[in-house]
């Protein structure tokens, strides 16, 4: 293998890949980037089994080859070159991997290709029907769910993102057994037909960091298998095995009435929200919301509260529109942050019936986003 | 064969296999002798394990003359008169037997003088017969000596065991009288060396210095008891060990009721149950509990030998030392002899405590010496140029020292170094350790914080666990678990304790009345402590889990803020302390 790029060009594969590298990994290669000419360009791979990211970036090939080097090494290697053309050859008798730039050398040894799992691509399944997804949209449901989703792996089905396509649109369903996170969009797809799949948060996380500066829709291949899915980008695929069994049906976990209904501005809510976590950080996380509706006189009021018995207390109060009954009640400030963050509308409806049953958060202005997080009380 | 009444030197030898069972048994009942006789120089000198010779040399009242012969016959003493008397004894010694049976089985001599008399008087006594008598020139007090212990009972001897063993029975024997009295000077010579010696100047700290060494001493804390105002008065004293001593067997447990040493079982489980969660399983606490009460509430005329007592009111006896115990280590704050500890790293500070006591190297090493001035500054509370704030941690309540993170190892083990060496902390049994105690705090507050669930959980038990959840249903729920009976061994789980957060409730739940089930104990609160371990055991991080510094961080820190973080709260240490002195020892620096 002889090929030549650019130092920029190569630090930005590199650092697109570079998240699919396994840290701990018992199975060496692992640890190690694939790089291989593929047709007048350079393929960078990486993968820890769960997800599998190649890139690709334009280089000169003089002999085609391919080989893997230990992923840290080269990365930060490649980080401290100059800008600038890297000339690379591999000895193929010792998988020694020997980089040329400006007037640094570097010889970086490898482990055979062979070893190296098959990471697929959008070529090698043939294309079999990608469905383009709006970028921008699509981005938008991600960022809007993922958070909801577990990270701990004893329910390994709620690791995952529930998505389900129907005529010309896409829902995503996230939870992790105290709160729901559920948004649809159009997203521009040709689809007759309705079909589900769980898709691992992490990938869907991923995809989101990789795809920043994507402006051609986002290609989504299923396996022929149905046991993977992979995202197309204009240089770059991400693959990753989809999730089996059955999501929970969380259709009949929205509640369809409520009894209190507070508007109140996203960004105002969200800094009270904040500043009660500092207090509530040492006592479960736990703020208390009190919902005053108002009077004639003046406006209804939501009371945002936090008590730590070894710090101290703090109270912060706020404008709101408030129809129904005056309702006390507390959340776990870490689910409200991370929904708060990502509701992308001026203002924000919190709807609930008592203090035992679930708070809805709604965009206001767009139906396209719910968010159901249960409350939490104080046994006593 | 007829029925015959046996012959008097049978029926003594028979008595005294009851009272003198080896020769710890002759040395507790002479001993008890000198100290009912107002002694306070007491001797005991023994050869070959005290069969040989046994030798307790007093300066007490001493028998006058004429009632010497009389102290060798059978229910014989000088201690009771009455029946009523013993309802309410206060000596030791009071059936009259001990001298009698020792007598029976071995060859005595009795020298004795009262300190009004001119001569004192000579006695041998040979298996219970009186063979010489005389007058001699001795000393004010009693001389008794006791050899050729058991050459009559060949049986007896052949049970006894190696010279040395008997001779640590003995030295166990005086060194727990020399507890309970500290006013009173014990000496124990065996086969001609000093074996131990008590100051006899009334602190019982001295005494314990003497037996257990400054090192276990600097760990002991003495014990305080709260105000108690029922009657009739019952006082608790004594010293324990901190959780950070312990041993293998009981045998470092001892109590004294109204100054006798007595064995004890409840005594024993309520010192246990004191330092429940403290202590490694297994492991055992140290302790020396002084229980004063009035000899009324008290009956020691259980047993020959008088190891075992009946109290009156054996709850309230059980109860106040528990009480005592568990309040005397949760507030142990200042007396955790912090200050007493072992050496620092090398440093400033470390110089000046050198300059402080430059001399005297040869018989301790510097930080001993410093270490035993400081106990004394402390306990004359004169403390020349020596104050608190002197000391590297800060005043009040000291728990660990302050740690610094250095890093993980093998995903289970967190590595801190502290001003005294370094240290491994386990970080499932210490986040098991700190979830413990703020949720054991919540619920006395009556604030454990609960997390709903999206989905109601329907759960299918079988019969013994839904048995376990229905007996426990309101425990559950002061604990954060909202659980609703759904008909027959079904449960429908609303909401969960906010620490227990995680996907698989189910398996958390299930997990957790196993845990109970097993742990299955009458007492309530104990229900309680049982189910907050099982959550926290559940809720804590698991070994192999990666942290980041900050989370290490965050744990030491709270590990730090712990009533008694050096161990989980099923009992396993949290944290093993590796001392500066062992790793230059290791390392060959010094």
């Amino acid at each position: 293998m002889k090929i030549s790029c650019l130092q920029e060009n190569l630090a930005k594969g590199l650092a697109t890949v570079g998240r699919a590298v396994a840290t701990r990994s018992t199975l060496p290669v692992l640890s190690n980037i694939l790089m291989e000419s593929d047709r007048g360009r350079l393929r960078l791979a990486a993968t820890n089994l769960e997800i599998g990211i190649s890139c690709w970036i334009g280089a000169r090939v003089e002999e085609e080859g391919r080989t893997t080097v230990p992923a840290r090494l080269l990365t930060e290697f490649v980080n401290s070159l100059p800008s600038g053309q890297i000339d690379m050859e591999l000895i193929e008798r010792t998988q020694t991997l020997n980089l040329k730039c400006a007037r640094y050398e570097a010889n970086i040894k490898g482990i055979d290709p062979a070893e190296f799992p098959d990471v697929p691509t959008a070529e090698s399944l043939g294309e079999p029907g990608g469905l383009p997804l709006q970028t921008e949209t699509f981005r938008r449901m991600i960022e809007r769910v993922v958070f909801a989703a577990a990270t701990d792996e004893s329910r390994p089905i709620l690791t995952g993102v529930l998505a389900q396509f129907y005529q010309g649109g896409l829902t995503l369903a996230a939870a992790d057994g105290f709160r729901l996170s559920v948004t649809s969009a159009d997203v521009g797809a040709e689809l007759d037909e309705t079909a589900k799949i769980i898709i691992p948060a992490r990938a869907l996380a991923e995809l989101n960091r990789i795809s920043g500066d994507q402006e051609e829709p986002i290609q989504l291949i299923v396996t022929p298998t149905r046991n993977q899915v992979l995202f197309h980008l204009t240089n770059t695929d991400l693959v990753a095995q989809l999730i089996e069994g059955n999501f929970p049906d969380y259709k009949q976990i929205i509640p369809k009435t409520y009894n209190t209904r507070a508007v109140v501005n996203t960004q105002e809510l969200l800094k009270a929200v904040k500043v009660a976590f500092l207090f509530a950080r040492d006592a479960a996380n736990i703020i208390r919301f009190q919902i005053l509706p108002g009077t004639e006189l003046s406006p209804g009021q939501m009371i945002v509260a936090a008590t730590s018995a070894e710090f101290g207390d703090n109270v912060s109060e706020l404008d709101a529109t408030v129809t129904g009954d005056k309702i006390e009640i507390a959340f776990n400030a870490r689910y409200l942050i991370d929904v708060l963050s990502v509701v992308g509308t001026t203002e924000v409806a919190l709807e609930t019936s008592t203090p035992s049953s679930p708070g809805v958060v709604r965009p206001v202005g767009g139906d396209d986003f719910v968010c159901v997080i249960m409350p939490m009380h104080i046994s006593r | 064969m007829p029925i015959r009444l046996l012959p008097p030197e049978v029926a003594g030898q028979i008595a005294a296999g009851e009272v003198v069972e080896r020769p710890a048994s002759v040395v507790k009942e002479l001993i008890e002798n000198s100290i009912d006789a107002a002694a306070t120089d007491i001797r005991v000198e023994i050869s070959e394990g005290g069969q040989r010779l046994i030798r307790v040399a007093d300066n007490g009242c001493g028998i006058p003359a004429e009632e010497v012969t009389m102290a060798f016959a059978r229910h014989a003493t000088s201690k009771l008169t009455c029946v009523a008397d013993l309802e309410r004894i206060t000596t030791l010694g009071f059936r009259g037997e001990a001298l009698a049976s020792i007598a029976a089985v071995s060859q005595v001599t009795l020298l004795t003088r009262p300190a009004s008399q001119a001569a004192g008087q000579f006695l041998r006594v040979e298996t219970g017969q009186i063979v010489r008598q005389e007058s001699r020139a001795c000393p004010a007090g009693t001389i008794v000596t006791v050899e050729h212990l058991f050459r009559n009972v060949p049986a007896r001897l052949k049970f006894l065991r190696q010279p040395q063993t008997e001779t640590g029975h003995i030295y166990r024997v005086v060194t727990h009288y020399a507890m309970a009295f500290p006013h009173l000077r014990f000496s124990l010579i065996a086969d001609g060396r000093l074996a131990f010696q008590s100051a006899g100047n009334g602190q019982l700290r001295d005494v314990l210095l003497a037996v257990y060494g400054l090192d276990t001493v600097e760990q002991m804390i003495e014990l305080r008891q709260e105000e108690d105002a029922s009657s009739p008065p019952l006082s608790v004293l004594g010293f324990i060990g901190s959780p950070s001593l312990h041993r293998a067997t009981r045998d470092s447990l001892a109590f004294f009721v109204n100054r006798r040493w007595v064995q004890d079982r409840s005594l024993s489980h309520a010192v246990a149950e004191a330092y429940h969660t403290f202590l490694p399983t297994g492991r055992h606490p140290v302790a020396i509990v002084l229980l004063e009460m009035d000899a009324a509430e008290v009956d020691v005329n259980v047993h020959p030998t008088k190891r075992e007592v009946k109290f009156r009111n054996p709850q309230r006896v059980f109860a106040t030392v528990q009480r005592t115990v568990r309040h005397t280590l949760i507030n142990r704050a200042r007396e955790s002899v912090t200050a007493f500890s072992s050496r620092t790293w090398p440093s400033p500070e470390w110089q000046r405590h050198r300059t402080l006591f430059p001399s005297e190297e040869g018989l301790f090493t510097t930080h001993r010496l410093a270490a035993l001035e400081l106990y004394r500054a402390d306990k004359d509370d004169r403390a020349p140029g020596f104050h608190p704030d002197q000391e590297p941690q800060p005043v009040g309540p000291i728990r660990l020292p302050l740690l610094r993170v250095v890093g993980q190892v093998g995903g289970t083990y967190i590595v801190a170094e502290g001003p005294q060496g370094m240290y491994l902390i386990d970080q499932h049994a210490a986040h098991e350790r700190v979830l413990y105690e703020q949720m054991l705090a919540d619920y006395r507050r009556q604030e454990v914080a609960s997390q709903t669930l999206l989905e109601p959980l329907l759960l299918d038990l079988d019969p013994l666990l839904a048995g376990v959840l229905t007996e426990h249903l309101t425990t559950l729920h002061g604990a954060g678990f909202l659980i609703e009976p759904f008909g027959g061994t079904s449960f429908l789980l609303r909401a969960v304790p906010s620490i227990l957060a995680v996907p698989d409730v189910r398996a958390a739940l299930l997990d957790i009345l196993e845990l109970m089930h097993q742990n299955d104990h009458p007492l309530a609160d104990q229900v309680e402590n049982r189910l907050m371990a099982a959550v926290c055991k559940r809720a804590a991080v698991k070994a192999g889990q990666t942290l980041s510094y900050e989370e290490m961080e965050q744990l030491v820190r709270r590990l730090e803020q712990c009533e008694s973080p050096r161990t989980c709260p099923h009992g396993r240490p949290t944290i093993l302390h590796f001392s500066v002195e062992q790793l230059e020892k290791e390392f060959g620096r010094r």
